[in-house]
């Protein structure tokens, strides 16, 4: 232990002393890429390239290409539950409680035909199970078997008008302001066959930190776009109208709304 | 002035491209440390097991005493106010990777993705820009390492260690240099670029053996950072090259073109290009200059051997 302490004392001189010639070096360096970050041109010329991005990796992978999907031996023993803390408001405990009775998706917007499912009649259509990757913008990685509904069948009962671009995703769970997260997809991932509605997560009805009672699952994007706690689908030609207009939660607050990178 | 003699050994665009090329890895770095201090742990395989680290940046705060430690299999330091906790006005703050060595120096994932993945594509097209160019000149030819220059990898290293008199160089680059750009060229790039792709989700639903070939996406980002690692070591190197073999020299011809050569051999080679060079520097991009690195004879004068620059 006394050998470590004087070790210890060294490496913090030196580190000190790193840290103090490199503070110097680059913290002018660094003021002028905080600047450049917080110009707006600047900004709007990075984020200029994710149209490219979407382009690119789109016109590689073609469509309706498979995510891997993996063995039960693969399955992540921890699953981080991410984002929001789970919508503790009295409907929503009361509808879990209730095992989800009284709970309705509500499917709208520019349809032919807008309407409710209950949970039941979302698990009588022929579902989808898929074990799966969830990769979060942060860098890790989880694996877990989802059961769901292909967002393509309710797209077919729904029907979407011609005008229909998006599909959005209104959710129960509110940041520390009070701001609904929300998500969106476009139709090419909406109609992706491992795109699904996900109810059971690992055999189990879905658990509340995962977002029950219903979560999106795109497996072509990261885990950001995958909205939890889902109250409400919009089928819409534009996002701009809603909430900060850059088509989701995150997005609002600088992420990419294309998020497969 | 006395022997000395100025030659052109870069052209336009292997300058241009160079210092794109060093700003664009720069940024590439920087960001790219902001990405990894969202999650500062690396793991093997496809998932992320909390208790399967292999790598981790962390803090600790034991009754508010906090500190930074890095982790690397059973091996950790304590790296306070460098790695895990930097010192700042406001006092020590829990990051793994300090405030200026990311893009941008406050905490923003989002940010760091921005500045990462527009200077992706300048990496990407400069490079493929240089590659072509190099290729359609005939250039990457002279710094391939062949399996003859691989034999004399250890004799280079004993001749630089001033254990060997002579130096086994035949050509332009010496077996070290090749085997450095070879790797980096060959190895490195494809690699740094191959595991960025196995990160996206978008790819890896077409091409499952993206991640599979690194042995999972978590491996994918294991090597992106380690590759990194190994271009910036590379970078360091080169940089000691450069300051340690003339720095005014080497940075006038990488900003210029021109070199200096002290003129060893009294054969006297009036080439014209030789001539045109030896009138004090014009304009980097005069037209003598560019033509004279068409001629096979230019090109033999201008590449020096004896001047190695790594």
């Amino acid at each position: 232990m006394k050998k470590n302490s004087s070790g210890m004392s060294r490496r913090k001189i030196l580190l000190g002393a790193l840290n103090g010639a490199g503070l110097l070096l680059l913290s002018g360096c660094e003021n002028v890429f905080n600047q450049l970050h917080q110009n707006q041109k600047v900004l709007s010329l990075l984020e200029s390239v994710e149209g490219s991005n979407r382009r690119l990796l789109r016109s590689l992978t073609g469509k309706n290409k498979l995510a891997q999907e993996f063995s039960e031996k693969d399955i992540s023993r921890y699953f981080k539950p991410n984002g929001n803390p789970p919508p503790f408001t009295g409907q929503y405990v009361m509808d879990a409680m209730s095992g989800w009775s009284f709970w309705r998706l509500e499917v709208g917007g520019v349809v032919k035909k807008p309407g409710q499912f209950s949970l039941e009649e979302l698990k009588a259509i022929p579902g989808r199970t898929q074990i799966t990757r969830h990769d979060c913008v942060e860098g890790w990685s989880a694996i877990a078997k989802w059961k769901g509904v292909p967002l393509s069948e309710i797209s077919k009962r729904v029907q979407p008008e011609s005008s229909a671009q998006y599909v959005v995703f209104y959710c129960m769970d509110t940041d520390q302001e009070g701001n609904h997260y929300y998500e969106s997809i476009d139709l090419h991932d909406a109609s992706h066959p491992q795109t699904i509605l996900a109810y059971e997560m690992n055999e189990r009805p879905l658990p509340i930190e995962h977002g029950a009672p219903l979560r999106l699952r795109v497996e072509t994007q990261l885990g950001y776009k995958m909205a939890k706690y889902i109250q409400r689908i919009e089928y819409v030609a534009s996002t701009r109208e809603i909430a900060r207009g850059k088509g989701g939660y995150w997005e609002d607050q600088g992420y990419e709304w294309y998020a497969g990178i | 002035m006395q022997t000395d003699s100025l030659i052109y050994r870069h052209n336009r665009i292997t300058r241009l491209t160079h210092w794109v090329n060093a700003f664009a890895l720069l940024i590439l770095f920087m960001s790219g440390l902001q990405i990894f201090n969202a999650y500062p742990n690396l793991h093997w395989g496809s998932k992320a097991e909390p208790d399967e680290v292999f790598f981790s940046i962390y803090a600790t705060n034991d009754d508010g005493v906090i500190r930074g430690y890095t982790q690397l299999y059973g091996w950790t330091v304590e790296t306070t106010g460098f790695l895990g906790i930097q010192q700042t006005e406001m006092g020590p703050f829990p990051r793994a990777f300090p405030s200026w060595l990311t893009i941008p120096g406050y905490f923003w994932l989002a940010g760091g993705r921005r500045w990462h993945f527009f200077f992706a594509w300048v990496f990407a097209l400069n490079g493929l820009a240089y590659f072509a160019y190099s290729l359609a000149r005939g250039h990457l030819r002279q710094f391939l390492l062949s399996l003859k220059d691989a034999t004399k990898l250890f004799p280079m290293a004993l001749y630089y260690l001033r254990l060997r008199r002579e130096s086994p160089q035949e050509g332009d680059y010496n077996p070290l240099q090749k085997f450095a750009y070879t790797g980096v060229l060959f190895v490195l790039v494809p690699l740094i670029i191959l595991s960025g792709f196995a990160m996206s989700p978008q790819l890896d639903v077409a091409f499952n053996w993206l991640p599979a070939m690194f042995g999972g996406r978590q491996s994918a980002r294991a090597f992106h950072f380690i590759v990194t690692f190994l271009f910036a070591l590379f970078t360091f190197g080169h940089i000691v090259m450069v300051a340690t073999t003339g720095v005014i020299n080497n940075m006038r011809s990488m900003l210029t073109g021109w070199y200096a050569v002290k003129a060893t051999s009294p054969e006297p080679e009036p080439s014209e290009p030789e001539a045109a060079a030896a009138e004090p520097p014009p304009e980097p991009t005069s037209a003598p200059a560019e033509v004279s690195g068409k001629s096979p004879e230019a090109k033999a004068q201008t590449e020096d051997p004896s001047h190695e620059e790594k």
